[in-house]
C-alpha cells in the first residue's frame, strides 16, 4: 500500500509549551483521514507542518516521499490546500481567480469549477471579498475540484459555514473524493461532518495521539456504559475511560465488551447494578475518549 | 505561470498605479509650470540661482518616488499577509524563490516604468528651456530620490513579509535609517561620489525580503 503522508517523531513546542512529542502517523493512498482534537491540541499546527509552513523542533513529515520543507513544484501541484476559513485571494473576482490558477495546473478542469459555482447566486465578476463565507467555501472547493489534486489537505473546512453550506460542502466533497479515489487529510471542529467523510480517525490529546483507528472500528466497538454504584470512584485505565458520576448514576466509555467492563468495575469490590450499553456517534465517542473538559 | 503571477500582482496594484500616474503627471506638470513661471518672472535672478547652485529646483518631486515605493509594496503585500494568504501563493507549483522574485520584480518593473516615464517627461520639458549640461546636472542631483523609491519599495516588502509584528518594528528602524541616506539635504551634486554606494544599498535591498519569507516558512511567531 502506498504511503502518501508520513510523519516521523514530530516534536514541537510553542515557547515552553509542548504541543507534541514523538508524533508518528501515516496516511495511505485513497484514505480519508480526519484529525480530531480539542482546541489547542495542535490540529492546525500539524497542517502547517505538513504543508511546510512551520518547522517542527524535531522530526520530519514527508508527502509523496518528499520532505515537507522542500516540496518540489511537481509535488505541490498534486496537493490541494484549503486554509482555515476558506481563505482565498479575495481581491480577485470569480473569473479572475479561475484564470489565475488555471495556468499553474496542466490538468486544470475549468468546467468542474464553473459547474459548482452555477448554483451560487453570484455574478462572474463578483469579487471574492464581497462574498459570504459559505459562497467563498464553494469557490475554494470549486478551485480544488478544478485542480484535481491527488491529495487534499483541508484545515477546519466547517469553520464559518452555516448548516446548509456545511452539508453542501460535505456532500460535494464526499462525492468527489469517492469517485476519484483521492487521499484526504482534514480537520474540522464539527465532528458530525467528519463522520460522513472519514475512513480513519486520529484523535489528538494534549501532546500525543490518543487514538488512530478506522472510523468504523470506533463506531462499532466504542461504547458508553451507564450503571449505578455506591463506589466513590473508579480508577482510570485502558478499559475504563473517563468514568464519572452524572447525577445519580455513573458513566464510563470503553472499547471492551459489557462483560469485561463489568468485571473491571467490580474488581475493586464495588457493587454495580443496571449496567446498560449505548452505541455512539463519532462526536460522542470523541467526548468519551477526550473527556468534556 | 509567470504571466499568471504578474496578473495577480497587476490586479492588486492597478488602481494604485493609476493614482500614481495621475500624481506623478501632476507633479511633473507643476514642476515645469513653476520653473517656467520663475524663468519668465525674473530671468536674471533665476539664472543667478542656477549658476550658483548648479540646479533648477525640481525638488517638488523629491519624496514622490519614496511614497510610490512604500505604497506599492503595501498594496502588493498586505493582501498576501492578511489571513496568511502568502501560504496559498507559496503553495503554487513553482519554486518559492522564483515566486518571490516575480512579485518583487513586478513591483520594481512598475516603479521603473513610472519613474522613467515621469523622469523623461520632466527632463524633456526642462530641455526646452535649458541646455543639456544643466538638465543632466539636475538629473544626477535627483537620482538618489529615484533610487530611494526603489530601496523604500524593497525594504517595505521586507517589513510586510515579516510574520511577527514586533520584528516588523525592529526592521522598520534600520529601513528608515537606510532610506534617509537617499534624502539627506546637500548641495546639488554632492551625492555623486556616493552614488555607487547607494546603488549597492539598493541592490542589497532585493535580498532582504527572502529573509522574512524564510521566517514565514518556518512559522516564526
Amino acid at each position: 500500500m502506498d504511503t502518501i503522508i508520513q510523519c516521523e517523531n514530530i516534536t514541537h513546542y510553542y515557547g515552553q509549551k509542548m504541543i507534541y512529542e514523538h508524533l508518528n502517523f501515516e496516511v495511505a493512498r485513497g484514505k480519508i483521514l480526519g484529525l480530531l482534537g480539542k482546541n489547542g491540541t495542535g490540529k492546525t499546527t500539524i497542517i502547517n507542518i505538513l504543508t511546510g509552513y512551520l518547522k517542527p523542533r524535531a522530526g520530519i513529515c514527508r508527502i509523496f516521499g518528499e520532505a515537507m520543507e522542500r516540496l518540489s513544484p511537481a509535488a505541490k501541484s498534486r496537493i490541494g490546500l484549503l486554509l482555515e476559513g476558506h481563505v482565498q485571494h479575495a481581491y480577485f473576482n470569480i473569473e479572475q481567480i479561475e484564470k489565475f490558477y488555471s495556468r499553474f495546473f496542466p490538468q486544470w478542469k475549468r468546467e468542474a469549477y464553473y459547474e459548482l459555482l452555477k448554483k451560487l447566486q453570484v455574478t462572474p465578476v463578483q469579487k471574492i471579498s464581497t462574498m459570504s463565507c459559505g459562497q467563498r467555501s464553494q469557490v475554494a472547493l470549486g478551485l480544488l475540484f478544478a485542480q484535481d489534486p491527488d491529495l487534499l489537505i483541508l484545515d477546519d473546512f466547517s469553520m464559518g459555514l452555516d448548516p446548509g453550506y456545511r452539508r453542501l460542502f460535505v456532500e460535494y466533497l464526499k462525492e468527489y473524493i469517492t469517485a476519484e479515489n483521492k487521499t484526504v487529510f482534514l480537520t474540522s471542529h464539527i465532528i458530525q461532518d467528519m463522520e460522513l467523510l472519514i475512513d480513519d480517525c486520529i484523535i489528538l490529546d494534549f501532546g500525543r495521539i490518543l487514538l488512530h483507528e478506522p472510523t468504523s472500528y470506533i463506531l462499532e466497538r466504542f461504547r458508553r456504559f451507564r450503571f449505578d454504584s455506591d463506589a466513590p470512584a473508579f480508577p482510570a485505565n485502558d478499559i475504563l475511560r473517563n468514568t464519572e458520576r452524572i447525577g445519580t448514576h455513573w458513566e464510563t466509555y470503553s472499547f471492551a465488551s459489557a462483560a469485561e467492563v463489568e468485571r473491571e468495575l467490580v474488581k475493586n469490590g464495588a457493587t454495580v447494578s443496571r449496567l446498560s450499553e449505548d452505541k455512539l456517534s463519532l462526536e460522542d465517542a470523541f467526548i468519551g475518549l477526550t473527556g468534556k473538559y | 505561470m509567470y504571466t499568471s503571477l504578474f496578473y495577480k500582482e497587476w490586479i492588486k496594484a492597478r488602481k494604485l498605479l493609476l493614482l500614481l500616474l495621475v500624481v506623478f503627471a501632476a507633479a511633473v506638470a507643476y514642476t515645469l509650470l513653476t520653473t517656467i513661471k520663475q524663468f519668465h518672472a525674473n530671468p536674471v535672478a533665476f539664472w543667478e540661482f542656477i549658476v550658483e547652485n548648479n540646479s533648477i529646483r525640481t525638488g517638488y518631486m523629491r519624496y514622490l518616488p519614496l511614497g510610490a515605493g512604500i505604497l506599492l509594496a503595501i498594496v502588493q503585500l498586505t493582501p498576501e499577509m492578511h489571513n496568511r494568504r502568502l501560504k496559498l501563493t507559496l503553495h503554487l507549483p513553482l519554486d518559492e524563490s522564483k515566486i518571490l522574485c516575480s512579485m518583487s520584480g513586478f513591483g520594481l518593473a512598475l516603479l521603473s516604468g513610472l519613474f522613467i516615464l515621469s523622469g523623461t517627461a520632466l527632463l524633456l520639458g526642462l530641455r526646452i528651456y535649458f541646455c543639456p549640461e544643466i538638465v543632466y546636472s539636475d538629473f544626477i542631483a535627483s537620482l538618489p530620490w529615484w533610487m530611494g523609491g526603489f530601496t523604500a519599495y524593497l525594504l517595505t516588502v521586507w517589513i510586510c513579509l515579516e510574520p511577527v509584528w514586533k520584528q516588523r518594528i525592529f526592521n522598520a528602524i534600520p529601513a528608515l535609517c537606510c532610506i534617509s541616506l537617499f534624502y539627506t539635504k546637500a548641495l546639488p551634486g554632492a551625492y555623486v561620489p556616493l552614488l555607487p554606494w547607494l546603488t549597492v544599498l539598493m541592490t542589497a535591498g532585493f535580498f532582504f525580503p527572502f529573509y522574512s519569507a524564510i521566517r514565514f516558512k518556518h512559522g516564526v511567531q
